[in-house]
């Protein structure tokens, strides 16, 4: 078992560590290893003027994906959860479980023909990257925190917050937010992680000024390869911002929760 | 004395079902802890619900300190719960579990921690405040989930198989502790369980309940010396327990033979049940009033201090216990200690 484990870790890490050697290297052509150190191609990516634009859009789409997939999915998982008819139930399930059945380019048609009509002519609008990203990773959030409410038996929770004396907004806003605090922390890690590396939907829908980093990456392979990979490198430290921010947002509900205890 | 608790003439039905509770009626005095058992399914944890306001009575009233309470939310009724699986808050340490009731009554911070902090020394957590949940073993958390339960001085405190969950252990340290505690803080308790040594060692009065029904209600004494029927005398204690019939005025006819028993005005040909409890059932040949029995011993369980036998005559199996090691040769039991009990009541719901 050890070795398997080990094969598919290098397996999945080596692309990742030649991305990064790749990045530091001078001259890159036809061997194995790229020769020289530099810094010039990420000073190149910093420099340029579309992948700057391109990373700042990246960021705040995110961050507006992650804010909106939180305040839909939280109430709606728990108005699911909380739902006494079997039929309501499934019925929310099937519904947020939808845009992962559907590919994100169905998706990404849609948009088109919404958004280009004359009544709702916002395609190329930042705010349709924002709402399609929101459509394609509520699934994740709302399964997520719909497991831990099971597991938690939040029914139960409530019940006692109710015999305590809280009342609804009591109960929601002390108890329940916060007991899922890890499970929010959680699905929003795997929503930032697919709001910035998703291609298929903004490469459509994105309009020329706010094309995420995604889009612009791509073109970065007709160009030397050294700057692709330093390029390529941005967009991981991109994630691993966004889920140290997340983790962030764990111990922020903490605070909130403890604060007036 | 006005009842803490009190329950009149309460039913509940689950709908499209016959599951539920029936003619509820039960009153909790001031200081007093009525355990109510029963076999599961009998309607023990709904009775908790409609108490706790998660459910509505079909029928019937609820009060609590002299208020009808049957339409109030749980959060007003100011019920102390102590739930099966406990119910602790996880995101909050020890402390704050306790002062959450005093937040949602508007003590400032500072008050509710002194509060909390207190009842947390009163159920003998001192020292383990600052933990969460997580971090506290089974009777711990037992001992929070009470301190939460009572730190608001709650009109009548709640307890829904607390112990279920501890080991064997645990549990018989907890109902001490529980009777202490509630004995301290002078509150009227209703203790909902399963286990009917729990419920004669900590209670007052003890309820039993069967399909919805509170079959008596009485001291645990009056219930082990007294049961009012065959279901009563058989879930509490051990029994022997046969079916049979009046054969005069001090004698009934059962499986295992007619057998002598003190006065009793019954017509003869009554269709009743017969119980002797093991204790009763006494070694050695006996006098000449006694009901006498030879046979053999067929199962011997030795158990340190006692020693429990079936002792297996013509028609049936005598179950006995002792604190004698010898052979056992011959039973007998006194008239006075073979119970007449009405036979098995059968409701029509």
């Amino acid at each position: 078992m050890a070795w398997v484990t080990g094969l598919f870790l290098v397996y999945l890490l080596l692309p990742i560590v030649l991305l990064v050697v790749g990045s530091f290297g001078e001259v890159w052509t036809n061997t194995l290893l790229p020769s020289g150190i530099t810094g010039k191609w990420y000073a190149a990516v910093a420099g340029d003027p579309s992948f700057r634009r391109a990373f700042l859009t990246s960021l705040w789409v995110t961050a507006a994906t992650a804010a909106s997939v939180t305040l839909i999915g939280v109430p709606l998982a728990y108005a699911l959860h909380r739902a006494r008819s079997r039929w309501a139930r499934i019925g929310g399930r099937v519904l947020a479980s939808l845009p992962v059945a559907v590919p994100p380019l169905v998706l990404a048609f849609g948009f088109i023909l919404v958004f280009s009509s004359d009544t709702l002519p916002f395609l190329g609008s930042g705010w349709v990257l924002v709402g399609g990203l929101t459509a394609l990773t509520l699934p994740y959030m709302v399964q997520t925190l719909a497991a831990d409410m099971r597991h938690l038996d939040l029914e139960t929770l409530e019940q006692a917050a109710a015999s305590l004396g809280a009342g609804q907004r009591q109960r929601f806003l002390e108890i329940v937010v916060p007991a899922l605090r890890h499970s929010l922390a959680a699905a929003l890690a795997v929503v930032c992680a697919i709001a910035i590396g998703e291609f298929q939907l903004v490469n459509l829908v994105a309009g020329f000024l706010n094309r995420p980093y995604p889009v612009v990456l791509l073109q970065a392979f007709y160009g030397a390869t050294g700057f692709a990979c330093a390029a390529t490198v941005v967009l991981l430290a991109l994630a691993l911002i966004m889920s140290l921010a997340t983790a962030g947002t764990r111990s922020g509900i903490r605070a909130i929760g403890a604060s007036g205890a | 004395m006005t009842a803490s608790l009190s329950l009149e003439a309460m039913s509940f039905r689950y709908p499209g079902s016959a599951a539920g509770v029936a003619a509820i009626d039960l009153a909790v005095r001031e200081r007093e802890l009525v355990a109510v058992i029963g076999p599961s399914g009998c309607g023990k944890s709904t009775l908790i619900k409609l108490i706790g306001g998660f459910l509505a009575p079909d029928a019937g009233r609820i009060g609590l300190g002299g208020e009808d309470v049957t339409a109030a939310p749980p959060a007003r009724r100011g019920l102390g719960i102590v739930f099966q699986s406990l119910a602790l808050f996880p995101h909050l340490r020890a402390w704050e579990n306790v002062a959450f009731p005093l937040k949602m009554r508007g003590l400032g911070r500072a008050e509710r921690r002194r509060a909390a902090m207190e009842a947390i020394e009163r159920v003998g957590l001192a020292g383990l405040a600052n933990r969460r949940p997580a971090q506290l073993s089974g009777g711990q958390q037992q001992r929070v989930a009470l301190a939460r339960a009572l730190v608001f001085k709650p009109r009548a405190l709640l307890l829904d198989e607390p112990l279920s969950a501890l080991d064997a252990a645990t549990r018989l340290a907890m109902r001490d502790e529980i009777r202490r505690i509630q004995q301290e803080y002078g509150v009227a308790a209703l203790h909902i369980t399963h286990d009917q040594e729990e419920a004669l060692s900590i209670a007052d009065r003890v309820a039993v309940m069967r399909a919805g029904r509170i079959e008596q209600i009485d001291t645990p004494e009056a219930i082990y010396d007294r049961p009012a029927n065959r279901f009563v005398a058989g879930f509490v204690g051990h029994a022997n327990l046969w079916d049979g019939t009046v054969a005069g005025s001090d004698a009934v006819s059962t499986a295992i033979g007619t057998l002598r028993t003190a006065p009793q005005g019954r017509a003869a040909g009554a269709r009743i049940a017969v119980l002797v409890r093991p204790e009763h059932v006494r070694i050695g040949p006996g006098g000449e009033r006694d009901n006498r029995f030879s046979g053999a011993v067929t199962r011997d369980r030795f158990l340190g201090a006692q020693r429990r036998f079936d002792f297996t005559v013509a028609g049936g199996t005598l179950a006995g216990v002792t604190a004698t090691r010898g052979a056992i040769a011959a039973v007998h039991v006194a008239p006075e200690d073979v119970t007449i009990l009405e036979p098995d009541p059968t409701h029509t719901n």
